[in-house]
This record gives C-alpha cells, structure tokens and sequence, in this order.
C-alpha cells in the first residue's frame, strides 16, 4: 500500500483516503535510505546532506511512519555487493571536510602501524608488540569517529527503527573487546617467551616507543572519538585510574599547585599510552644496561594487563548498553518518576517496566499501566508520558484496565440493564472528551487545573 | 603542610567531628621513643646474629627467654599483684609458652639462614601490616586502590629478595658446621630445606614469612588468654618464664651430652653482648611498642616501628662490617672469615624500599569513598555515600557448594553440559600436553599446551554465557540475561577474527622467512588435537547445521558443512534429545539466538580442527617432498577459512545487537501493520520498533492513532491479537487520541520544557497537524 505512494510528494502530510479504510499519512522522501532506485548518483547524495542537516522536523516526522514504506525493502531490493555499499556509504562520509581528516589520519596510522610492526620483528621486542596493539586500538578510535559521522548522517529506517547510533556502541564494544582480546594474545606470547627466552636488540626501540606515543597522543588530540570520550566519561574508572588518582590525590597533598593537573578523572587512553611508553623505556634501560632480557617479556605482560584494566569497564559499560540493561544509576530516579506517576489520579500500578539504554545516553522504553476502570486513558496517558519522557524519549505506554468491556459499556448505554447501582457510575462521564478528569477523591476533581500544574518535574 | 589538609585522606579529622587528639609535642616524644627503640632492636639483632655463630640456638633461645623472664618477673611482678591464676589458665599459658618457644626458634634459625637484614625485612612487619596485607590478599572487596598497590609491592619486595638477591652463600653451605648445629631441630630443618634445593637464604625466607604468619596466628590467638589472665605483659612476663622452664631440660640435655669446654667460657665472654639482645630485644621492644599502640593509633605506630626498623637495619648492615664477631671469632680462635656474608646487594635495596612503600600504603587509614554508593549530598556540597550494603550484599557461599551449584546448572542443559564435557576434555587433554613437555623438556609441546589453554578461554566464555543467560530479569536487566547468549557468540567471533589475522600474519612473517621445523613432535601432538576437536565437532554439530541453515550462501560453509554432516549420526546418537529439540526452535526461529553462542563454540572448535589438519598435512608434505613453504600456505589457507566461517555469526550477531527487525518476520509484521490500518477507527501509527531480543523474545511496540469516539482497551486487544499472530512475544501497545495531544500541549503550556519533552511534543503536534487536515478532507 505504502509502496503505491509516490515518492515525490513532497515532505508535507497529503492526507488521502484509499478505500473505506483511513489511510496512513506518507512518508517523506528525501530519505536517502527509502530512495526508489537505491543507486543514486554521488552528486544527488551531496545534494541531500542540506536536508540532512536542517530537516529536523522532517526526520522526527518520518521516525513515525518509517515502516509503512517499510514494505519497499531498500536494502534487499538493490541487492548490491558488501564492497559497493561500504564505498557508496565511504563517499558519502568523505564529502565532511572534517570525515576527510579523520581519514587522512587513518591513513597515517595504518603507515605508523606497519612500520612499528617491522620494527617489532626486527627488535624481536614484545612489550614493543604490546604498544603496537595500542596503535592498533587507535585506527579503531578512527574507524569509531568515521562511523559516528556516518551515523550522523543516517536516519531510521524500516531495518533499523531506532536509528543507527547503536552502530557506535558497537563498534566500540567491538574494538575494546578486541583490544582484550590482543592483550590476552600478547599474555600468552609472553608466558611462552617466559619459557623460551630470547635477545632482543633495543637498536629501535626507543625510536618506536617515541614515535608510537607521539601517534597516540595527536591522535587523541586531533581526532577525538564522541563516542569513545563518552564511554570513557561514562564507564566505572579501571584499576589503572584508580591507582593514578589515588597517588595524584597523595602528590596533591605535598604539592598543592598540582592539583588541577592531577585531580581531574584522567584520560584512560591517555594514561594507558603514557604507562606503556614508560615501560617500554624502562625495558629499554634495563636491556642497555645491564642486558636483562626477561624485563622485556615482564613490561609486555604489564602493558597487557594494563590494556585489560582500561578496556574491560569501558567494554562493560558498551556491552550493558548492547545487552538492553538500566544503568545502576539511573534505577533511582526512574523509581523517583515511576513513584510520582503512581500518585497520578486513576494510576493503579505500573507493570512490566522494561526502561533500557538505546544508546550512549539515552533510554528507551515500555510500561504497562493499570489505571482505574473510571479513569479517563488519554489524561493519564498523557500524564505518565509526561513524567517519563524527561529521562525516557522512545516511550510506549500501554493502558489497560480490568474487566473493561463492562465498565465501558455501561456508560455507553449499549447495555443498561447491567449496571450495578454503584456511586461511582454516577460520576462517570459520557464524553471522553471531557478535561475535567476524574476522580474518586473530591478534593482533586473540584480543581481540574491542578492535574496540570507540573511544578515539579521529575529532574 | 596547610593547603595539604584539603586533600588528606581522613575527611574526619579534618572536619570538627573527628577525635580529639592528644598534642602534637606529645606524639612526637613518643614517635622518637618509638625511633630509638627499633634502632636499638636492629642493634639487638645484629648482635644475637653474632651470637648466634657462636653459640648453639637451643641455648642462645633459652639464655634469651631466661634472661627476659628474669627482667620481665622483676619489672611486672607477675606473681605478687592480680588475680590468681587457676590450674587451667596454667595450662593454657604453658601452651602459649610452647608455640612461643617454637617461634622464637624459628626466628633465630630463620636469622642464621639469611643474616639480620633480611630478618628485619621480612620478620620486622607488624601484625597490623599482615592482618592488611591477608585481607587485600584473600578478600576481593576488601581495601582501596592504595592497600591493593601495598599488598602488589610486598608481594614485589619478597619475590625481589627470593630471586634478585645474589646473596652468594654456597660456600657457607659447603662449610656448613654440621656438628656444631646437631640439634634435632635444626638438623630436620636444615634437611628439609636441602630437599626442597633451596639456597640457604631463600628458605631463611621462607621459614621467616612462615614465622611471620604463625606469630600473627598467635599473638591473636593469645589476646582472649591475655584478657583472662589480667594483661598482655603479667602473659608475657609468664609465659617467658615458662617457655625458659620448658627448654631448660633440653639445655640441660645438651650440656650433659656434649659436655666439653668449648661454649663454657664462650658464655662469660658472650654476657654482654646476651644481654643487650635481652635488653633490646626482648625488654625494651617490647615495652615500646605497648606504650606507643597506646598513645599513639595502631596503624601510625606500627608504621612508624617498620620504618625506623628497616632504617635501621639498612644501616648497621652498611656499617655493621662484624666487628664484633671478628674480635669474638679471633679471640675464640673460630677463624672464620665473614665479611663477605649476608651483604648489601641490588635486590636487598630494591626489596627495601618496597617494603617500606608497602608499609606505609598498607597502614594508611582506609578510604572508602569510592565503594560506596553516592546518596546524595550534603547541604554543604560534599557527596554523602552509604556502606551499610556492603557487607550484607552477598551471603558468603562456602566454595565447595557454590561449585556443586555451579555445576548442577551446567548440567541441567544440553548446550551448556556439551560444552562443559568438552572443556573438561580439552582441559585434560592441554594438563597431559603440558606435564608431558615439562616431563620431556620439549618447549614445542609447553607452547602448545598454552595455545589450547588460550583456546579453552572460548569454551569458558561461551559456557559462562549459556549458564548466565538462564537468570531470572532483575532491575538493570530488565529482559533477562538471555541477549548474553547473542553477546558472548559476538565475541567469539571476534576472538575468531583474531586468531585468524594472528596466524594469517605469522604466516606471511615464515613464508618470507621460513624457519627450520622439527616435524617429528608434531604430527602426535596434532593428531591428538585432532581427535579432541573431532569429538567436539561431532558434539556440537547440531548447533552448527542449522545455524548455517540460514546463510547457506556462504563461501566457507561448504567445508564445515562437510564436516558437521560427516558426523551427523554420532551427535545423534550423543544428544538425541537436544538434537531434536533445537530442530523445534530451528524452525520457529532460525535457528538465530540460541544457536549464536553455540555457533561461536562450534566454529571455534572447528577452527581448531582445521589447524590440526593443517600441521599433519603440512608435516607429511614437509616429510614427504622437503617442500617447506607448505606451512606458511595451509596456516593462509586456514586462517582465510576461520575469517570468512565467521563472518556469518559477525554478521547475524551485531544485527540482532543493533535491534535490527527481525529479518525472517520482515514480510509478517508488515502484513501485520497493514492488519492495524485495516481495523476500523485507526487513523494511524508510529514509532513502529520489532526487534528479536534472545531467541525466545521478540519485542515490539507500536504507537496507534484512533478515533476519538473509540474505546482504547478494543483497539489494545485487537493489535496484541494481530502480533501474537506474528510472532512477537512482548507487545506494548499504546492508543492515542487527539484528547492526548491537547492534555500534552496543556503540559507544555504550563511551563515544563525539557529538550525531549519539546521534540516529543513538535512530534504530536505535527500529526495532529495532519490529522487535522485529513479531517477536513474528509468533510
């Protein structure tokens, strides 16, 4: 039915009646993803980014009616190969002036990336392997910020409703798992080099510690990830932060003027580089100096562990998001919403409560609410909505009462024969379009105002 | 140090509400009380060191105990003042008097193994610092950042003092005077350690920290008998007499036997140097310590004791040179030269100083902001936390019934039992491996062993995943544990990705450099493997076919196909049930979900096959033609395999992550939202979202636009009714009325403007603008 509609009718609700039957209100079509023949040409995708940027009211208006063009399919329709897709979405991206640089600097950690990788073959380092993870970690971030611009630049679609930010928290988990994963590589290289020793030359190794630090720290510079400064904003402190602050918070003490360099929750990354960088060149001075072998193989195992230590809250935090969870902190202030919806006239109980995080910083969810069989549904509708979506934006809000259809056809008049003679019926309202709501309680019902007076908002 | 206080770590003391404390020139008199004490305890030391060359330890113990006895009777009176002491309390001080005695003995025989540096290293540590230290150490939540990074650098100092001190004492042990320490104790002791093949110090060490923890055990066992008796000094100053009373028989037992005049006139001319280790370390430590715990907190004073000890004992270990025992052993014409012995060295230094790091880290008062949950705050801004959870949160499960729990729920299902009996296997498998290598010295076969155990971590996620996914929904999960399942196939996949980039890259490192091989461990090794990850393919083969069901377009799948299919009838006959009932889910749901963390096990194994298969080839092509580059080829080959076998599990598991819709009801849920806009009244919907949560769930919700005349509970059943029909297990439904849309405009109105509130409102009002005009369209 909706495939029937024509996709240029413009971004305005033509309201059409197709058959006995109201019709669903078209969806509007400047819609990159919804776009009939799915291969347009470059130049029309860079007309489209304007629209992208300025349709606010465009977009949320087709969050609503994505999935009556749902029908159409577009990503299955075209059926075009992996590699097409990811170069069209690749041009796409490129056309940000910003995205160019973020490539750019891609580019050059993939270069900084393979050198290291030689370099760690010929020094036959593995804490300088270890390091090289880190860069590795790094084009990650990259990758992250091109995907949060792309992100950016997609709305919902039939496939994905709820729009594509949860691509980044993906990603991210993805990478800090990967990261894990390269570190507990990097363990067990090491436990086998604990039982097979071997030299290693320290010709570069300064070199590459240097240069891979340097990499690291304009890469958090220039290239600053959103989504991976959330999480790191976001998740629990690892180990590693923790004991820097604790010492920080003691170096304070001593020396005061410090204190608005140290105190300040530290950049995991950023302390994870710093940490790895000095142990590399400790391995470096203990091999130059007295040709202790094994301190390689022990500072690879300590960079390891501290990659563990950074990365696993962050891939917690990512991986709860992934895993539809409440975050802790946020159970109290929606039981602090749900507990004043609940004194809401007509409320009787809130069930099923299934509040989870969409994506970095936001909440999405469904409740049921029993209310009252006299209640009026749309107010009290209109009321939990209310509260909740100061914490809570894509929420559904299912009504129901018990034993309805009697209660509701009562005042219908459908069936008059059946009504008990109950005092509360005398105050049940024949127009559902009444304001005044309903109440049992006469205090409430004598100043309908006071239902709409939100003095105190939830937060 | 005022600016400083902001920051120190007890906020107490520096608000009003903290104890009061006595005068700082007070603490300070006590401080350097304490100071003097411990220096004058490492002279005491170093000089009972000396003695105890010369003199046998049965004796040196029992001259140390009788002459502190002495002391300690005249200072405390222990008989003339207090209560009287009952027969059973006698018994019980006799019995603190035996242990006593074998801790003293330990002490000075730990003091001969590895010189009176060492000693005040290890055994200068207060009981307050061990009691810290085992509770970092054994209790997971116990302790901030501060005592962890404590308990880490003793750990450091120790393990520095065992490996890093060069500390070369074989000569002496080639020397060792058997004779002169023919005490039963010493000898059973000395054997011991010589059967452990331990250098002299390295098991003074040992005996020392042994000593260590057993004068914790008892010093808190004593304190209730303490309590009884009427003090810890009136007990100490018994106990002292009796343990000399129970060594004297010895004493008297040796004099007897040896009998000749070597140590009689030793024990003239060592008078003083016995009685100022009395003195020192017997008297004056111990009255110190009892005054300053009591002045001064515990925790400063034992900080302050340990500090001032291993100063001390670094340096009379610089100067100490034994010059007194030289001027002893020349008089006594013992001609032992021993200079040389028990020096500094690099790793006493650094095991120092990580000591007195860890001190100080470890007594420092317990901050516990950070466990604690924030409340609030205070009117005054700083942040109110609340501990009182912390204890009661968890009931303390004792180990054994935990793991019974444990493994009954393993048990209880068919995928999560499969990958236990294989993990069990595997995990034996790698111990044969490894006790085999370390049996024959061959490091092929160590690495190897590590490289399955690194595998059997992808077993363990996957079984944690599938015994977790059966928890019941809590607070934070508020759908339950089953997307664990989704996650835990995730990351197998990418630890796949891994493995498989790992040896792609290898092997390009040894095909332009291609390293002798020994095929002659190999080929055992592998074929072993080989019949492990067999068994396991056969187990898990069922969770793959039909898993592959769905993506059978797959470049790779062929070949595992192959594979799984080969073994179909084995699995059968394994887990019939199983078989038969994931077949049933298979069809509902396409096998996506509670396949997805089998899949990652089963593709795991399976890459592990293929690398067994991939070394016997490769070994018989090198055995068969010399041609070595077949190596480097069939590891490309394979890890090309793993990477595009995964891909399908990446795939399907980030879409079911990133809430896609559901592919396979795409069709039936559009028919479904056609259904809702056929029913009379619904003028529209929105916010449409379907997704698949775990297997078993999908969820749905759905904004409904309707009439306003309509009853909202009919509409509410009708659309459930349409997406049961569809195959959504969790429905939310909510109807809309344009009343709705005036009661959310009055809200505005009155003045609440948040930022989604004001998008959520631009939403309703532009379809009621719509709605509006569809109205007149309608007139």
């Amino acid at each position: 039915m909706a495939s029937s509609t024509s996709p240029f009718l413009g971004a305005d609700f033509l309201p059409r009646r197709l058959g006995p039957k109201p019709d669903v209100v078209p969806t509007e079509v400047i819609e990159r993803k919804t776009a009939p023949c799915g291969g347009q040409p470059p130049d029309m995708v860079t007309v489209n980014i304007p629209h992208v940027g300025s349709g606010l009211v465009q977009q949320k208006l087709n969050l609503g009616n994505q999935y009556v063009s749902g029908t159409i399919h577009p990503f299955r329709k075209p059926q075009k190969t992996i590699a097409s897709r990811l170069i069209r979405e690749f041009s796409l991206v490129s056309t940000d002036r910003r995205a160019r640089k973020v490539v750019l600097f891609g580019i050059l950690n993939i270069l900084c990336t393979g050198v290291l990788v030689s370099w760690c073959h010929s020094t036959n380092s593995m804490a300088l392997m270890a390091y090289t993870y880190l860069t590795i970690f790094d084009l990650f971030s990259i990758l992250t910020c091109l995907i949060s611009h792309w992100v950016a630049l997609n709305r919902p679609t039939a496939t994905y409703s709820f729009g594509y930010e949860r691509f980044e928290v993906l990603v991210v988990f993805a990478s800090t798992v990967l990261a894990q994963l390269g570190a507990l590589f990097i363990l067990k290289e090491s436990v086998e080099r604990v039982l097979e020793p071997t030299d290693i030359h320290t010709g570069r190794l300064l070199l590459g510690t240097a240069i891979a630090l340097f990499f690291h720290l304009l890469t958090m510079l220039v290239v600053p990830s959103k989504a991976f400064s959330h999480v790191s904003e976001a998740a629990s402190t690892s180990w590693l932060q923790e004991h820097v602050a604790d010492l920080s918070r003691s170096l304070c003490g001593v020396l005061p003027s410090l204190s608005g360099v140290l105190l300040p929750r530290m950049n995991p990354f950023v302390l994870i580089d710093i940490a790895g960088a000095v142990a590399l060149f400790v391995t470096y001075m203990s091999v130059e100096m007295s040709a202790y072998y094994a301190v390689d193989t022990m500072s690879a195992m300590a960079i390891a562990l501290m990659t563990f230590g950074t990365m696993y809250p962050m891939s917690l935090y990512s991986g709860k998001v992934l895993l539809q969870t409440t975050p802790s902190h946020m159970i109290g202030q929606l039981d602090k919403l749900l507990r004043e919806a609940s004194t809401l006239d007509g409320v009787l109980e809130f069930r099923n409560e299934h509040f989870w995080t969409l994506k970095f910083g936001s909440l999405a969810g469904s409740v049921h609410v029993r209310v009252r069989r006299d209640a009026n549904e749309q107010l009290v509708l209109a009321h939990v909505t209310n509260r909740l979506s100061v914490l809570v934006s894509p929420l559904t809000v299912q009504i129901f009462k018990d034993d309805w259809s009697r209660s509701n056809l009562s005042p219908g008049g459908l069936a008059p024969g059946n009504i008990p003679a109950a005092d509360w019926l005398a105050t049940m309202p024949h127009s559902l379009h009444s304001h005044s709501p309903l109440t049992s309680t006469p205090t409430k019902s004598s100043n309908p105002t006071a239902e709409f007076s939100f003095g105190t908002p939830g937060l | 140090m005022e600016p400083g206080t902001q920051y120190s770590h007890n906020v107490i003391s520096s608000s009003k509400l903290g104890p009061i404390g006595p005068s700082h020139s007070r603490l300070t008199r006590y401080s350097i009380l304490l100071a003097t004490a411990k220096v004058l305890t490492c002279v005491g030391i170093f000089q009972s060191y000396d003695v105890l060359k010369l003199l046998h330890i049965i004796h040196f113990v029992f001259y140390f105990k009788f002459g502190t006895a002495l002391l300690l009777v005249f200072l405390q009176k222990p008989f003339s003042f207090g209560k009287k002491i009952t027969m059973s309390q006698w018994l019980r001080i006799l019995r603190h008097a035996f242990f006593s005695c074998i801790i003293s003995l330990m002490w000075f025989y730990g003091l001969t193994l590895c010189g009176p540096l060492r000693t005040l290293l290890i055994y200068g540590h207060s009981d307050l610092l061990v009691t810290s230290l085992l509770s970092v150490l054994f209790r997971s939540s116990a302790g901030s950042p501060a005592k962890t990074r404590g308990a880490v650098l003793f750990v450091i100092g120790v393990v520095c003092l065992l490996l890093f001190d060069n500390d070369d004492l074989m000569a002496k042990i080639a020397e060792h005077p058997e004779g002169r320490h023919s005490s039963a104790i010493t000898h059973g002791l000395h054997t011991a350690i010589s059967l452990l093949g331990l250098a002299d110090h390295k098991a003074g060490v040992f005996l020392l920290l042994a000593t260590l923890l057993l004068r914790v055990g008892y010093q808190a066992a004593s304190r209730k008998l303490a309590v009884d008796v009427g003090g810890a000094k009136r007990l100490h100053a018994l106990s002292t007499l009796l343990s000399a009373a129970l060594l004297s028989p010895w004493v008297l037992g040796l004099l007897t036997q040896n009998g000749q005049g070597g140590d009689s006139p030793s024990l003239l001319t060592l008078t003083g140097s016995l009685l100022c280790v009395i003195f020192t370390v017997g008297v004056l430590e111990f009255y110190t310590e009892a005054l300053c715990v009591a002045k001064l907190e515990g925790p400063p004073s034992a900080c302050l004791g340990s500090v001032w000890l291993i100063n001390g004992g670094l340096l009379f270990a610089w100067i100490w040179g034994e010059p007194y025992s030289h001027w002893l052993s020349f008089s006594l014409a013992h001609g032992r030269s021993s200079t040389t012995e028990h020096v500094l060295s690099g790793g006493v230094l650094v095991s120092a100083a990580c000591f007195l790091f860890a001190t100080k880290f470890l007594l420092s008062p317990a901050q516990r902001g950070q466990k604690g949950n924030l409340i609030g705050y205070s009117a005054q801004g700083a942040p109110l936390y609340s501990f009182s959870s912390e204890g009661s949160m968890q009931p303390v499960l004792s180990p054994a019934r935990f793991l019974r729990d444990c493994l009954k729920q393993v048990l209880e299902e068919c995928d999560s039992r499969n990958i236990f009996y294989f993990l069990c296997l595997n995990l034996g498998f790698t111990f044969v491996e490894l006790l085999y290598g370390a049996w024959t010295n061959s490091l092929g076969l160590i690495s190897d062993g590590f490289h399955m155990l690194f595998d059997c971590s992808a077993l363990l996620l996957g079984l944690f995943a599938s015994l977790i996914a059966r928890w019941k929904p809590t607070r934070s999960f508020p759908y339950g544990y089953s997307r664990v399942e989704i996650l835990s196939g995730f990351v197998n996949g990418l630890f796949l990705v891994v493995i498989a980039a790992v040896v792609f890259i290898e092997a390009i490192g040894r095909l332009l450099d291609p390293p002798e091989i020994n095929t002659e461990m190999l080929t055992p090794v592998s074929v072993g493997g080989l019949v492990v990850n067999l068994i396991g393919v056969c187990a898990f083969s069922h969770a793959h076919t039909h898993g592959g069901h769905v993506h059978s377009q797959s470049h790779a799948h062929d070949h595992s196909h192959g594979h799984s299919h080969s073994h179909t009838d084995h699995s059968g006959g394994r887990c019939d049930h199983s078989a038969v009932h994931s077949h049933g889910h298979g069809h509902k749901d396409h096998g996506h979900g509670l396949s997805t963390n089998m899949r990652g096990v089963f593709l795991h194994i399976l890459a592990d096959t293929l690398g067994s298969v991939g070394v016997i080839v490769s070994s018989m092509l090198i055995r068969q033609f010399g041609w070595f580059a077949a190596d480097p080829i069939c590891s490309i080959f394979i890890a090309v395999l793993i990477f595009l076998s995964v891909l399908p599990l990446l795939r399907d598991s980030s879409q079911l992550l990133l809430l896609r819709t559901p592919q396979e009801a795409e069709q039936t849920l559009s028919q479904g939202l056609n259904k809702v806009l056929g029913i009379v009244g619904v003028l529209s919907y929105r916010e449409a979202h379907f997704w698949q949560h775990s297997a078993a769930l999908m969820v749905g919700t759905l904004h409904v636009q309707v009439m306003p005349e309509a009853q909202e509970q009919r509409f509410v059943q009708q659309v459930l009714a349409i997406f049961k029909e569809c195959g959504v297990t969790q429905m939310t439904v909510q109807v809309e009325k344009e009343e709705y849309l005036q009661h959310m405009n009055w809200a505005r109105s009155d003045g609440h403007r948040s930022a989604g509130h004001v998008q959520c409102l631009r939403q309703h009002l532009n379809w009621n603008a719509g709605h509006v005009a569809m109205k007149c369209s309608e007139i």
